[in-house]
């Protein structure tokens, strides 16, 4: 009934569907960022990306870090958005692994090895520290999901977890400011530091909005709670699966 | 008084030290640069609206070696005002060979096309002034 009630609110249909349109563009964007990324597994040759910023001082331990960071991003970005969706969602056993992989890619490969790259990030410290700032929020929303995903708090779990995927969606989205500003004729050095912050604190601010929603409406989160605890116990699938082979009458 | 006004349109038919310079510059680092393809979707720095040749000193400089070499920057621009010595570096004479300085060290200009390639010692810097 809860559900149902969702659905027929007025802004449900919106919010599904810009949501389904944010996971198409940001797979989108992942797949491409990771095709541009191969040439930096080619041994022999210097990509622009990494001849721009010689001399390096720790050239290997750079360069390792970027292949790392590339190959992390190309598993953990759409492994993120795949948990995201209500498919996996419904599957409990299948999210909880996957997002075991997750989160150990990210904080194990991703953060790391982004918070070295930072060091040498064009744009100057304002750009390092968005990184890091950015590397932070990933970390502590994903330790923080993972708490709550024990505790069984699904709803902080999806806060956090959103969190997450909004720091790894800035790198489609700063990189497609980037293109825009430089069509509009902004000097690089100025389009490094907005296309970074921007992005970094609207992703955060956005989360918190979505995500206090629940908050200001204490019958939505007894309704989310509800809804979740239906689709993701085993109990629910004994229920929907007994509703097939023995239907009740329902009064009308 | 006629053939003598021909005579500097004559000597201009062979180009100066500066001109060869910056034409050498212009096909070995500039052309190939613009007409490289790099991927937009990307951190890289977007390729610049335009490049110009600047050869910095008019002389030829003498290394250490005895060869002779015309150092040059090469100037960027986005959107806004040029950006100067985006790229610095000198071009031999006898060989019109490239070198380009990263950090503070001399490279083939291959390094600039990703060519892994290692630093040369003693290129374009001047030799000591004899007393």
């Amino acid at each position: 009934m809860g559900e149902s009630r969702n659905r027929t609110h007025p802004g449900w249909r919106w919010r599904s569907w810009s949501g389904r349109v944010f996971l198409v563009l940001m797979l989108a964007g992942s797949l491409l960022i990771t095709v541009m990324s191969l040439e930096y597994f080619d041994f022999d040759s210097l990509p622009p990306f990494v001849i721009e910023k010689l001399p390096l001082r720790f050239q290997n331990l750079w360069l390792g870090a970027l292949r790392v960071h590339v190959a992390a991003a190309a598993l953990g970005f759409p492994l993120c958005l795949a948990l995201m969706t209500r498919a996996l969602q419904r599957r409990p056993r299948l999210h909880r692994w996957l997002g075991r992989i997750c989160g150990v890619v990210l904080l194990f490969a991703l953060v790391p090895s982004g918070a070295v790259l930072s060091f040498e990030a064009k744009g100057g410290r304002v750009v390092t520290a968005g990184f890091l700032l950015s590397a932070a929020i990933i970390s502590l929303a994903m330790l923080a999901g993972v708490g709550a995903a024990r505790r069984r708090d699904l709803i902080a779990h999806a806060r956090a977890m959103r969190h997450v995927v909004a720091q790894m969606s800035v790198a489609v989205v700063s990189r497609a400011l980037i293109v825009g500003l430089d069509a509009i004729g902004v000097d690089p050095a100025v389009a490094y530091v907005a296309a970074l912050w921007g992005p970094v604190l609207f992703s955060a601010t956005v989360v918190e909005l979505i995500s206090a929603r629940p908050k200001l409406r204490a019958h939505h989160r007894t309704e989310q709670i509800e809804r979740i605890d239906r689709e993701i116990f085993p109990r629910s699938l004994v229920v929907r699966a007994l509703a097939v082979v023995r239907p009740r009458a329902r009064v009308r | 008084m006629l053939s003598l006004s021909f005579v500097p349109a004559l000597a201009s038919a062979e180009p100066s030290l500066a001109e060869w310079a910056q034409r050498r510059v212009e096909t070995v680092i500039v052309k190939p640069l613009a007409e490289r393809v790099t991927s937009r979707f990307s951190r890289s720095r977007p390729p610049p609206r335009e490049r110009r040749v600047r050869i910095t000193e008019a002389a030829l400089t003498r290394d250490k070696q005895g060869r002779d070499f015309v150092p040059f920057a090469v100037d960027v621009r986005f959107g806004g005002d040029w950006q100067e010595n985006d790229i610095t570096g000198c071009v031999y004479r006898a060989s019109g060979t490239l070198f380009v300085k990263s950090g503070d060290a001399y490279f083939p200009a291959a390094l600039l096309f990703g060519k892994n390639v290692e630093p040369v010692v003693g290129v374009c810097q001047a030799a000591p002034a004899r007393s």
